[in-house]
């Protein structure tokens, strides 16, 4: 099964699922495109697991539907999904090599297939000499890079990992992005579901916020940053910031190296940036939009309890 | 439809990881070599005792052959009983007056036995002559080396007398003297391994079918626990469904059973094959071939009794120390009838052991031993199948719904009133993934191209 762009990898519909009297998730509706990488962005508890277990058929929605690869998910369409759970482990006592076998197998390929394939994964890692091992004699990074193997070693269409990156150190971290971007490259379609919204946005086409089971955000994640940014700008360098003409308020950021110039009402960024280019007074190491943070973002909506629907 | 194949990489992987499991490989090959072992000492053991010949100070003998024993070959100091109430009869008397007297000698001499006055007595029947056969009687073990000595005396006795005098034929002089050991109440001949065979060996099946079935249904359990603790549940979720999970573990511990219990048959039939005790007292089996079907159907039932229920506490508790718990009391109930083997021995057909036979738990376990003892009424062989067969369903059928409810499940136990609340939700109609769900929406950017992470 090969998925293209104008597939839909995933479509979720008017989604409810209750736990006795708490409801998890509340009539939520997405879309996740083919050859994308889509965030699941929410607090903890905001029931992204849930949502992810519902399209991985390992639980029921009370209401609503949900197709996987273009269909209801079956057995079959299984074989072709890539999952990595927050809670994630292998078989500790056994040989690394043994294990993914296994796993591959369960996931239709044959063993050869497995096997071989594996071992090149290994090797890519820089596991190859670790293959006979046991998993428990592995280092915690070690066994990270073996669980992400284990996800996608049968060529999944659609890989889904929920908080891809809890726990890593920085080196895991980017090897992690590296691979899930190297997978995006070639085709795969990437749902992430995180509550470490700052380490999604730089990776992720398209998001989706959700908090207390109900959608919050939803959109291109550009889209979603312009939508919320301010007629503002930050700038970082030397100069009487309130003598610029067109700035309404100077506000001195945290660190104390840059500021955020608020601009009055039909001033445009662009029309700063030409007075300060021509202007002896002001020496720039930085100038940028003031776009907030997806974090900041969160902040804002889950506060005002209004979120807008995009995409 | 179930996926057979997956169903066989899990059959498979649960065979063999378990097949080298320390716990499996020492019930398979360490208890027939501790077999082998006990009966090397038990061997040893006797060897030594069948030359020692202090129990038996006072033989006494009782010759209704009519043969002259008056030889000077008397080893071991052999007295004809003597009984002084008893009227000897005269060369004269008739054959009737003569065996009157000797019966009326042998229940004496089986009186001084009992008293203690004599330590065994033989007696050379009438038609000694023919047969060479002597009859022992003993109320302890009797020794190889007083079989021996017996023959011995036979032997002697007769060759030292002038072959004229003697109505018997020269290969008799030359020939064996067998010595059987007779049972002193009912007179039946008495192979000391065959009774051994016919007391114990409910017990040696009771023993084998328990450790395999337990043995197997905890590597069940632990198999559970482990890939819960391990967080690899959701993981398999993803793969396979639950219920070939399941069928893929029963059937690959199920075969681990059946290649635990052929171990010990070759084993027990390699001992059988150089051991004579051994042979008789497998001979001492009061199992009839048509029992074998019965307790092969027993034997799996308990295994998927047990399995299914080591499944249920696998998925429901968190750690494996807890588990174990929790089913050693169940492990307890299913051996209670071993525990308690002496009322089965007493009264088979007692109450206890009929109701045990009708218990979900302890019914197969109960039923063989009683086999092993009785005959059991049909009624109650059939009724103790289904109650047990029913119970293989409502248990599997059980344990699979609190498997799919526990294993994601992690760190927490599972609750009986949270058991009891997904039953009854069980029965409320889930909605699934629909067909045809909705349009495609359509965004144009990449395209499927694999690299290296692809193909």
């Amino acid at each position: 099964m090969s998925l293209t762009a104008t597939d839909s990898a995933i479509c979720v519909e008017h989604v409810t699922k209750n736990y006795g009297t708490f409801t998890a998730v509340d009539a939520l509706s997405f879309e996740v495109y083919g050859g994308e990488i889509f965030a699941m962005l929410g607090p903890n508890g905001a029931g992204k697991t849930t949502t992810l277990r519902m399209i991985l058929d390992i639980l029921r929605p009370d209401t609503g539907t949900i197709t996987v690869l273009g269909g209801p998910i079956s057995e079959k369409t299984k074989d072709h999904i890539g999952y990595l759970p927050e809670e994630r482990g292998l078989y500790r006592n056994a040989p690394v090599l043994d294990v993914l076998v296994y796993l591959g197998q369960l996931k239709g390929m044959s063993r050869q297939d497995a096997q071989k394939r594996a071992l090149e994964m290994l090797e890519y890692v820089e596991l190859g000499e670790h293959a006979k091992s046991k998993v428990s004699e592995l280092s915690k990074g070690m066994q990270q890079k073996v669980q992400i193997i284990a996800t996608i070693l049968h060529r999944p269409d659609l890989v889904i990992i929920d908080e891809p990156l809890s726990g890593l150190d920085p080196v895991n971290t980017q090897l992690i992005k590296d691979l899930l971007f190297e997978m995006n490259a070639e085709g795969v379609t990437i749902v992430m579901s995180t509550h470490q919204m700052h380490q999604i946005e730089a990776m992720a086409d398209r998001l989706l916020m959700i908090d207390h089971g109900h959608q919050v955000l939803y959109g291109a994640v550009d889209d979603v940053r312009q939508r919320f940014a301010e007629n503002a700008v930050i700038v970082e360098g030397e100069g009487d910031w309130s003598a610029l003409a067109g700035v309404s308020s100077v506000e001195q950021n945290d660190n104390g190296r840059s500021v955020l110039l608020r601009l009055a009402d039909g001033v445009t960024p662009d029309m700063i940036m030409e007075t300060l280019a021509v202007s002896d007074a002001y020496h720039i190491r930085r100038y940028e939009l003031a776009v907030p943070s997806l974090n900041e973002i969160f902040i804002k909506v889950a506060v005002s309890g209004n979120g807008q629907n995009g995409g | 439809m179930l996926t057979w194949r997956k169903i066989a990489h899990v059959m498979r992987r649960e065979y063999l990881v378990n097949f080298r499991r320390p716990a499996f490989l020492f019930t398979a090959f360490g208890v027939p070599l501790i077999s082998f072992a006990a009966m090397f000492l038990i061997v040893q053991f006797t060897a030594s005792r069948e030359t020692n010949l202090d129990d038996f100070q006072r033989v006494a003998y009782i010759n209704r052959a009519g043969i002259s024993l008056d030889g000077d070959y008397n080893p071991g100091d052999y007295q004809p009983v003597v009984d002084d109430t008893l009227a000897v009869p005269g060369d004269t008397a008739d054959a009737a007056a003569k065996t009157a007297y000797f019966d009326a000698l042998h229940e004496s001499a089986s009186r001084q036995l009992v008293d203690n006055e004599i330590d065994a007595f033989f007696v050379i029947p009438d038609l000694y002559v023919l047969t060479g056969s002597v009859d022992l009687y003993a109320r302890k073990n009797v020794p190889a080396a007083l079989h021996s000595d017996i023959e011995d005396f036979m032997r002697q006795q007769i060759a030292a007398q002038a072959p004229g005098d003697l109505p018997v034929s020269t290969e008799r002089l030359g020939g064996e003297v067998e010595v059987t050991i007779r049972d002193i109440n009912t007179g039946e001949e008495l192979s000391d391994s065959a009774l051994m065979g016919r007391v114990m060996l409910p017990f040696v099946f009771v023993m084998i079918y328990f450790m395999a079935t337990n043995s197997t249904a905890q590597f069940f359990m632990s198999g559970v626990v482990d890939e819960k603790e391990n967080r690899l549940m959701e993981i398999l979720a993803t793969s396979l469904r639950p219920i070939e999970l399941l069928w893929g573990k029963l059937l690959g511990l199920g075969a681990l059973a059946i290649t635990q219990v052929v171990f010990w048959a070759i084993a027990g039939a390699a001992i059988a094959m150089i051991n004579k005790d051994a042979q008789e007292f497998l001979s001492g089996a009061a199992f009839q071939p048509a029992d074998i079907a019965l307790v092969i159907t027993m034997f799996l039932a308990n295994f998927f009794l047990f399995s299914a229920m080591m499944l249920g506490i696998g998925a429901s508790v968190t750690a494996e120390a807890e588990s174990r718990q929790v089913a050693g009391f169940f492990t307890f109930i299913n051996v209670l009838p071993l525990m308690l083997s002496v009322m089965f021995i007493t009264n088979p057909n007692g109450t206890l052991p009929v109701v045990f036979s009708f218990f979900p738990l302890t019914a197969a376990v109960a039923m063989l031993m009683r086999f092993g003892f009785t005959s059991v009424p049909a009624w109650q062989i059939a009724l103790s199948l289904m109650i047990q067969v029913m119970s293989v369903v409502v248990t599997v059928w059980l344990a699979a719904k609190v498997f799919r409810l526990g294993m994601l499940m992690y760190g927490k136990p599972l609750t009986p009133r949270t058991v009891w609340r997904a039953l009854r939700e069980g029965h409320t109609v889930l909605t699934s993934a629909k067909e045809n769900g909705v349009q495609v929406t359509k965004k144009p950017t990449r395209t499927r191209k694999w690299g290296i992470l692809g193909r």
